[in-house]
């Protein structure tokens, strides 16, 4: 009982700088970024037009048409929300930050997780974990509750579809250093369902540099064996070579599932790559 | 410079190939974390050449290699040479006192010799020249490894006597082994048998002699006692240069009360200097001490014979004796009292102690057993110093140096023709020789000695005329002395002058000193503390033994005599090193021995730990270097080691000497009166001193507070001396003041003007209502032997201090909230004067009424003050000790 308290005191610690964090990105984006004006279900009142034939007369507005001598039909503003799942990975890889950067890719995963979260929440959008069990919030309160789930979410496997609603959004945010093969197993499930989504590549700046020298010996976080460079200068290009080889594959599966693919690194400010993917989410928005 | 172990240096040769092994061995890789190992796996095969260690690193190692093989080989600075011959080695070693003086030297010296002997790889045998302290002869131990006769080396120490050069020749000539020999020389023969020494050392092979070119070794002689002064001597080989020397005389308690220089001229062998002290310190010498390095021979013992002499004082007429300005014992008693210890009473009694001079003014020695008593004591070695008068001049008796005339001489009287007479110079051969005759000193009257052959040779002093006016006469070991004159001014004008203490120290001076008269009797002596080498007193060893006072006085240093002191209490004797030493004798140098000289050559110094240690040094360098290379030397960590040295800086910044809140000290408020603020300064220190060395509270020196401007809440107590023209004390400072009481400090005013000093600070009291106007002052009533500040620590009557005898007053109610201390105490003692003491150490205001009781208590008050301010109503809640444990109990 006591563990079981302590980490969530633990977890609470962490939250409001996390959830404020979020907070701060998110209303910054939002100014750039309109809202939805345009009719649809819901409750509130968007317009009155004049009723045309084959409008059901149960949708007269009576006391409107009352006032002229012509009916009159009362439009709502559409507001049929959108389910958003999300996903950060949470394994070992991730919980790893290098000299350079300023925190562990989880942490900025989970900023931009959450960010993300509350601007869709603002939105009246409905958000969920991409997990077994996730349930979906809305409202404020669901930013709360969101992060709770959060801390549960181990990640530590690339997730399956389990649960998604259909034409539901998706968005994985992780470092997706694994073998492609799986990561296309994942995306193809997910894609099936029918789902749309969005991919984010977070990098530590030494992933994406290979900023060492000299003779290394390099130990993985995730049980792989070690191994020792002798140079790490010269296989510096290669690495790089290797780094835009499965950036390119991640593209690519993204692309052949219809789903957008980003990078982003932890030594960059995260307002851009939150943009991205607001953006990237709300493209009728921006079509409008 | 040389190798201890020169073959290890082979080790260099390998240098170049392990610089080869460490050029080719690839550094040790730095460990990563790194996530995208996956895309490195491959990645081996674009390697290029590998990183290789950096050169200075390379340098640093092979840098540390060199050191740790040349540190392994052992290199020596300053090596003595070689030694000469081969088979085994015998150091011969002068322990004797001579050689104290600079034994740690001579011990460098032959530790040397054995480091050399340990290098040729020789056994060693050692030969100590004077006997050992349980008595037996020199000998020379069996030959053994070095190590053995280190330990052997390590264990002798100089001895008190002189060494033995005929047993130890003898020794030398038993050693049965051949090989060769060092000796570690003194410098001195040592009495006889040097040559025949020096003889057998030669026989043994070839000698290398460790001397100094001129023996140092000094030897303090007995002192020679005169009147008023000692005579120091010291001894030592001549030199060729102008050399000095000073001697230190100590009390029984090791405290040095004089110091006098002596001068040797060049070539001079004895220096002398006279020691002048006062009669009551030169008392209390018992020994001197030559100044320099701890010896036996610069020290001498003193015992009775250099004290003054008891003189015995009897007069005649004992009604009429003492009657000033007539009395016949006036006169002496003033001149000698000054020099020498008197004693009065009757002959037997005077006699029942030991004596030096027995005076007899006008006293008529009645034949019988008086006669004989004196007789015998005078045999003894006593001085009978006798003045004529009317009685002796009727009757007189056995104990005169001469015969007299019957009746008296009068010269110049109302029925004479003749002058006074004066005095006549002093003869040459007199003991009064070198006084001058003051010509007002006149002679009316005297007893005339009855011509004969012998009356010249027994005169020591005339009148102008030629009639003897001091005669003489020696009677076995003692003398008796006749003046022809009175003791008193009746007769002649001598006891009015000058001349007369001076000629009466002359006379006592003549005496011998109290304990030699024992030298007959055979009660054996046994030794009570006895001298080591360094001239240390300590328990007599096991072996020494008892022996008469006439042995003693003939007795040789040996280790069944050491010097030091002999005999009970009463009649302790000493034994001194030098007595029949004599002037120390320089030794030639051995013919055919190589000379070295001690202490001239560096002492060898091992480079091998420094090597070994910088190459250790080198490779912790190196440790860091490889941490840093491979990444496991954060800079976090170099910070945190720096920061952890800088706390040791920065603790130095709590300075207890200008922060009051560390240590605990006394205050005395400034009255800006240079003067005053001194004696409270001064009076503080005495106290703190006092307070320090006789209880458990430790107070740093006091400290001057202005009221107002200083924090007072550290000190447990402020002395404030009041006097007439001090200015009333600011708002600020009153304020501060009450607060100081309020919150449990105590203020000490003292008016300096009760009791026996009343009227000494004229207009204090006056004063103090003015100044102390504001003072949240309590209601105060008289401090009584039963308040807490009379038991604090000692048990009070009264309170004085450099007065006594005013009232002193404290706080009248119980005041619970201040644990019933009272926050003032108003006085007028002078506390601070009492307790000052000067920068020599003494106390600079002497106590009225006075005497040194009265500055103990003044004392004693004061350590109650400071455990009163520091413990508060401690002693007076201990009363309830007992109601407690009973209660307790139940």
């Amino acid at each position: 009982m006591t563990a079981t308290a302590r980490r969530a005191e633990a977890l609470g610690a962490r939250l409001p700088p996390l959830l404020v964090a979020a907070e701060r990105v998110a209303a910054t984006v939002w100014q750039g970024v309109h809202g939805r004006r345009r009719v649809g279900q819901g409750d509130s009142f968007w317009q009155y037009r004049p009723f045309v034939a084959g409008d059901s007369a149960a949708r007269v507005d009576w006391r409107r048409s009352a006032r002229s001598d012509r009916l009159f039909l009362r439009e709502t503003e559409w507001e049929a929300a959108q389910t958003v799942g999300l996903w950060r990975d949470g394994s070992a890889s991730m919980r790893w930050r290098s000299r350079a950067a300023s925190g562990e890719k989880v942490e900025r995963a989970e900023v931009l997780l959450l960010a993300l979260a509350s601007l869709l929440l603002r939105g009246g959008e409905r958000v969920r974990l991409v997990a077994p069990g996730g349930r979906s919030v809305s409202g404020r309160v669901g930013l709360e509750r969101l992060a709770e789930g959060l801390e549960g979410l181990a990640g530590e496997e690339l997730p399956g579809a389990v649960g998604l609603p259909r034409f539901a959004r998706v968005v994985l945010i992780g470092d997706f250093l694994g073998p492609l093969d799986e990561i296309r197993d994942c995306v193809g499930a997910m894609a099936g369902v029918p789902v749309s989504g969005h991919v984010l590549q977070v990098l530590d700046p030494a992933e994406a540099l290979l900023p060492y020298r000299g003779r290394v010996r390099f130990h993985g976080t995730e049980r792989e064996a070690a191994t020792v460079v002798p140079r790490v200068e010269g296989v510096r290009a290669a690495y790089a070579a290797r780094l835009a080889e499965q950036q390119a594959g991640l593209a690519a599966i993204s692309a052949a599932a219809g789903w957008g693919f980003a990078v982003h690194r932890t030594d960059h400010p995260p307002e851009a790559a939150l943009l991205g993917l607001y953006a990237a989410l709300a493209p009728e928005a921006g079509r409008r | 410079m040389i190798f201890a172990a020169p073959w290890v240096l082979l080790a260099l040769t390998a240098l170049p190939l392990l610089w080869w092994l460490l050029r080719i061995t690839p550094p040790a890789p730095r460990s990563e974390v790194f996530p995208a190992i996956r895309l490195l796996l491959g990645l081996a095969a674009v390697e290029e050449t590998p990183a290789r260690t950096p050169w200075w690193l390379l340098a640093l190692r092979m840098a540390a290699a060199g050191l740790i093989i040349v540190g392994l080989a052992r290199p020596i600075l300053d090596a003595g040479a070689g030694l000469a011959g081969s088979g085994p080695l015998l150091l011969v070693v002068d322990d004797g006192w001579a050689s104290a003086a600079d034994w740690g030297p001579r011990m460098q010296a032959a530790d040397g010799v054995l480091d050399r002997a340990e290098r040729a790889g020789r056994r060693v045998a050692l030969l100590a020249t004077a006997a050992d302290a349980s008595g037996d002869a020199p000998a020379a131990s069996v030959v053994m490894p070095v190590a053995e006769a280190r330990a052997r080396l390590a264990a002798l120490r100089p001895k008190p006597w002189p060494v033995d050069r005929a047993l130890a020749a003898a020794a030398l000539r038993r050693w049965g082994e051949r090989g060769s020999a060092v000796y570690l020389a003194d410098g001195l023969t040592d009495g006889a048998g040097w040559d025949g020494f020096a003889q057998a050392l030669r026989a043994v092979g070839p000698v290398v002699e460790l001397r100094d070119a001129v023996a140092p070794a000094r030897l303090l002689l007995p002192p020679k006692a005169e009147a008023d002064r000692l005579v120091v001597r010291l001894a030592q080989v001549p030199r060729a240069v102008a050399d000095r020397a000073a001697v230190l005389a100590q009390s029984g308690d090791g405290r040095s009360l004089a110091r006098v220089e002596l001068q040797f001229a060049p070539g001079q062998g004895v220096a002398e200097a006279a020691l002048k002290l006062p009669p009551e310190l030169r008392n209390r010498l018992t020994r001197l001490v030559l100044a320099g390095p701890a010896s036996a021979g610069g020290v001498a013992l003193l015992d009775e014979r250099w004290r003054r002499r008891p003189v015995g004082l009897l007069a005649g007429d004992e009604t009429v004796a003492d009657i000033p300005l007539s009395g016949p014992l006036y006169y002496i008693k003033r001149a000698l009292a000054p020099y020498a210890e008197l004693r009065e009473g009757s002959l037997t009694q005077l006699l029942s102690r030991q004596l030096s001079v027995l005076v007899l003014a006008d006293r008529v020695v009645a034949a019988g057993p008086e006669q004989d008593a004196i007789e015998k004591w005078v045999e003894q070695g006593g001085l009978l110093l006798r003045f004529a008068g009317p009685r002796l001049a009727e009757h007189p008796d056995g104990l005169l140096p001469v015969t007299l005339l019957g009746g008296d001489r009068q010269l110049g009287g109302a029925m004479s023709w003749s002058k006074p007479a004066e005095l006549a110079p002093f003869a040459a051969e007199s003991p009064f020789a070198g006084l001058a005759v003051p010509a007002e000193v006149k002679v009316h009257q005297q007893v005339l000695a009855r011509p004969d052959a012998q009356l010249a040779g027994h005169t020591w002093a005339r009148l102008s005329d030629g009639t003897p006016l001091v005669t003489e006469a020696v009677r076995g070991a003692g003398r008796i002395v006749l003046f022809h004159v009175t003791a008193n001014a009746d007769w002649s004008d001598l006891p009015l002058s000058g001349l007369f203490v001076q000629m009466l120290r002359r006379m006592v001076d003549l005496s011998v000193g109290v304990s030699g008269a024992e030298d007959a009797s055979g009660v054996k002596l046994a030794p009570v503390e006895t001298l080591d080498g360094f001239g240390q007193p300590g328990a007599p060893p096991p072996v020494a033994g008892a022996l008469t006072a006439a042995e003693l006085a003939r007795a040789l240093p040996s280790p069944r005599h050491p010097p030091g002191l002999y005999g009970p209490e009463s009649g302790r004797r000493v034994l001194n090193l030098a007595t029949h030493l004599g002037v120390p004798v320089a030794a030639a140098e051995i013919g055919g021995a190589r000379q070295e000289r001690l202490g001239a050559a560096a002492p060898e110094r091992a480079l091998a730990p420094w090597l070994i240690a910088a190459a250790l040094a080198l490779l912790a360098v190196d440790l860091l270097v490889s941490l840093r290379l491979r990444g496991l030397f954060r800079a976090s960590i170099a910070a945190g080691m720096v920061l952890m040295l800088g706390m040791g800086g920065a603790q130095a910044a709590l300075n207890p000497d200008t922060n009051p809140a560390l240590v605990t000290r006394l205050a005395y408020l400034v009255t800006g009166d240079a003067r005053l603020d001194g004696i409270s300064k001064a009076g503080l220190e005495g106290l703190s001193e006092q307070v320090n060395q006789r209880t458990n509270a430790v107070l740093a020196a006091p400290a001057p507070v202005v009221p107002g401007e200083d924090d007072l809440s550290f000190y447990p107590l402020i002395y404030w001396p009041i006097s007439a023209d001090q200015p009333a004390q600011s708002g600020a400072a009153v304020a501060a003041l009450n607060d100081y009481m309020a919150h449990g400090g105590i203020i000490v005013i003292d008016t300096r003007n009760g009791g026996s000093g009343e009227g000494f600070a004229a207009g204090a009291d006056a004063a103090l209502p003015r100044i102390a106007a504001g003072l949240a002052i309590p209601p105060l009533a008289p401090l009584t032997p039963q308040h807490v500040l009379a038991h604090s620590f000692y048990l009070l009557q009264d309170f004085p201090g450099r007065y006594t005898g005013a009232t002193v007053w404290v706080q009248r109610d119980q005041d619970r909230s201040n644990d019933s201390v009272s926050p003032v105490i108003i006085g007028g003692h002078d506390w601070a004067a009492a307790w000052a003491v000067d920068a020599d150490g003494r106390n600079p205001y002497a106590t009225i009424p006075g005497g040194a009781r009265q500055r103990v208590i003044a004392y004693r008050f004061g350590v109650n003050l400071v455990m009163y301010a520091l413990t508060g109503n401690y002693k007076g809640d201990q009363v309830h000790v007992p109601a407690i444990l009973e209660r307790l109990g139940q």
